[in-house]
């Protein structure tokens, strides 16, 4: 087993950490939607940045909103966070917004809500403090995803996919929480003491 | 010492409120009613309030611009995931108004601004409001973004050129090692090679020149010298044609400066050389031809001298039989011989120098060139009763190449009075006009032998294009057309009215000296 890869006990633990974030996220979404919502249970994998770009091939020919946060620590690396325009829209219709820089900045707000309360919340389980960056925001068809920056400069990605559901109205979005190879380093650490503890 | 010293500064003052007053940043503390708590320093330079004015206040109030809905929402969220949210420059461009009047234009009125909402005090429910100017940066990012298209597009155009240059233009290059490093995908295509079969080939033993020792070092020696050379090269493709090329040898430099190889660039000559090829054939069939009908006109213009000569002889004879040949008779007779044999020899040199081609050129009359024409062509002229003028300027003169010009004016005259021959008509007229202007001289040749029809008369400076009823090659008037155009620098052209044929002949009045063999 490859050293940045997690075993099963890792990753049930990761999981586990993330069903946790994900109740703090819930909540959160809630709040800034003025609205009941959930969250489906996320599913969690660790994969190679290269894996990514190969599934994201099933994007093809759609159109996404593509919003990324850098965050910062002992655990550091970048969300990234893809909504599709449907997606966008609902958003737009259930916050009243006006104009397109509206949607982008609700857009960037979600992006900050769940990456923000699913990475600190991971943070906080694993006893580190990270501070994270004004997040930044593009509207791109799939065919620039393969050259975008963000995607090539990392090794790994913790891949969340998550409905959040609302007022019957539907977000889809794919979060990526892309990692370096040191970071990754650490998080398998951390998982292995919380393991070692739970024994 | 000094440590103690700086410990005791730092506790006598209060270093957080210090650097917060004097922080490049704005900022404001409010709760989720937004009520102001605290309005820093910056803030007040910038908006020209006062803190004391503005404390307890509404922020909304204070800044009526303020989106009451997405400000308590970010600050509901920031305090409900004690981490901050944020409003970004690039999206909201600014929370507060803050004029900007800047030498340098940014296009923007107002500051732009990024605002992180921090959670300060999550159970007095209050924010902190940090707010940065970003306007150079946001202006310097739309900059950025409007170069970057701009470099896009031009990329796109750049590989939509280069594409095309690879399809359609021939070349290929050479490094100092003379290794083949590059060939278009035209060159490969007209050869029917692929890459692996040039590239990094050695240049002359891909070119086969070895045995080409001259063109070899000529080659090299414009290789050294980094001098551009032309030069034709017969190339066999993969199916085993030859074909031409006419290869340009450009030495290539990178964007510094230095000298990285050469661009040979080719251009496909074989279509080109094969009508080289046909042309000299036509020509010199043309020139058969044209001989052909010169001797028939040698034998007409030889008729009338040989009969004098005949009738001298018979009449000699008769004499001689009759004994009264006296000795002034025969004295007489054999001047007369001798006078007319002398004309019949120089009719021969007239035709022989008519198909010499001139090396020199000659500064001549005008009317001296139609009257060596018209010499030899009077007998028809008259025979056929074709009323025959000039209206030539005695003065004007031409610099050019008379033989190829005489022949021309013989080609002209002798196709109208064949037109007349074949139909003959009353008032047949051939006008011969000339005139000059600054640098040309202009000849203009009009008969009244039933005209051109209208849908043939583009082409009858065609090659194998022919009106007449027999024995018409179809070459004369292209021979002209040619020898006009490609050795007397002047152009024929054919028009036709009614009963009327007009040529007409612009010519260089002053030809340069640069004629080929024809």
């Amino acid at each position: 087993m490859s050293e940045l890869s997690l075993t099963q006990d890792e990753q049930d633990v990761l999981q586990e950490l993330m069903n946790i974030a994900y109740g703090d996220a819930t909540a959160v979404v809630a709040e800034m939607l003025d609205a009941f919502a959930t969250l489906s249970i996320p599913n969690i994998r660790l994969i190679e940045t290269s894996a990514l770009l190969h599934e994201l091939k099933g994007l093809e020919g759609e159109s996404y909103f593509f919003s990324t946060q850098a965050f910062n620590g002992m655990f550091s690396g970048e969300s990234a966070f893809f909504i599709d325009t449907q997606s966008a829209c609902n958003l737009a219709k259930h916050l009243d917004l006006e104009n397109d820089e509206d949607l982008d900045d609700a857009i960037l707000e979600l992006t900050n809500v769940l990456t923000s309360s699913l990475t600190i919340r991971l943070a906080q389980e694993m006893n580190a403090e990270i501070k994270f960056s004004l997040p930044s925001i593009n509207k791109l068809p799939y065919n620039k995803i393969q050259t975008n920056k963000t995607l090539q400069e990392y090794s790994q990605v913790i891949v969340i996919d998550t409905e959040i559901n609302f007022k019957d109205q539907k977000i889809n979005g794919e979060i990526f929480i892309l990692t370096k190879d040191g970071s990754i380093k650490w998080l398998k650490n951390q998982l292995s003491s919380i393991l070692e503890a739970l024994m | 010492m000094a440590k103690e010293s700086t410990e005791q500064y730092f506790r006598s003052i209060d270093v957080d409120k210090k650097l917060i007053a004097n922080i490049d940043n704005g900022i404001i503390i409010v709760d989720e009613a937004l009520n102001i708590y605290y309005f820093n320093k910056w803030l007040e330079i910038y908006t020209h309030l006062k803190e004391k004015d503005v404390l307890g206040e509404k922020l909304n109030s204070v800044f009526a611009n303020i989106n009451v809905k997405t400000l308590q929402r970010k600050i509901r969220t920031a305090l409900k995931m004690d981490s901050p949210s944020f409003y970004i420059a690039s999206n909201s461009k600014y929370l507060i108004p803050i004029k900007i009047n800047r030498i340098k234009a940014s296009g923007f009125t107002h500051m732009r601004q990024d605002v992180s909402v921090i959670p300060f005090d999550t159970e007095k429910r209050l924010v902190a409001l940090i707010i940065s100017d970003q306007t150079s940066i946001v202006s310097m990012n739309i900059l950025l973004e409007l170069n970057i298209q701009k470099i896009e597009d031009l990329n796109k155009e750049l590989i939509r050129e280069k594409n095309i240059i690879d399809k359609r233009v021939l070349f290929m290059k050479i490094n100092n090692e003379y290794l083949i490093t590059d060939c278009s995908q035209a060159y490969m295509d007209l050869l029917g090679v692929q890459k692996i079969d040039i590239y990094l080939q050695n240049f002359f033993n891909y070119e086969n020149l070895k045995s080409a020792e001259e063109l070899t070092k000529e080659i090299l020696n414009h290789i050294q010298e980094k001098k551009v050379y032309k030069y034709e090269k017969i190339t066999l493709t993969d199916k085993e044609k030859e074909i031409t090329l006419l290869n340009t040898l450009v030495p290539e430099y990178d964007k510094n400066g230095m000298h990285i190889g050469f661009i040979i660039f080719s251009e496909n000559i074989t279509s080109a050389k094969l009508v080289q090829k046909q042309q000299q054939i036509l020509l010199q069939n043309s020139r058969t031809s044209a001989m052909g009908e010169m001797i028939s006109m040698i034998a007409h213009q030889w008729r009338q001298p040989l009969s004098v000569i005949n009738t001298i002889i018979a009449t000699l004879k008769v004499k001689k039989e009759l004994d009264v040949l006296d000795d002034a008779t025969l004295e007489e007779s054999y001047d007369k011989i001798e006078k007319t044999v002398s004309y019949l020899s120089d009719t021969i040199d007239d035709f022989r120098n008519f198909f010499k081609t001139n090396k020199e050129l000659s500064l001549i009359p005008i009317q001296t060139i139609f009257d060596k024409a018209t010499n030899l062509l009077m007998g028809d002229i008259k025979a056929y009763k074709i009323h025959y003028t000039e209206n030539i300027s005695d003065d004007i003169k031409i610099n050019t190449y008379k033989n190829e010009l005489i022949q021309t004016l013989i080609n002209i005259l002798k196709n109208s009075i064949d037109a007349f021959k074949d139909t003959p008509r009353e008032n047949q007229t051939l006008t011969v006009k000339v005139w000059e202007e600054p640098r040309y001289v202009i000849i203009e040749i009009e008969d009244n032998a039933g005209g051109i029809k209208e849908e043939i008369v583009g082409k009858v400076l065609e090659p194998y294009f022919s009106t007449k009823s027999k024995n018409g090659t179809g070459l004369g008037l292209y021979l002209c057309k040619t020898i006009v155009e490609e050795h007397l620098n002047g152009e024929l052209t054919i028009k036709s009215k009614g009963v009327n044929t007009t040529s007409i002949i612009k010519l260089a009045k002053n030809l340069e000296n640069k004629k080929e063999e024809i």
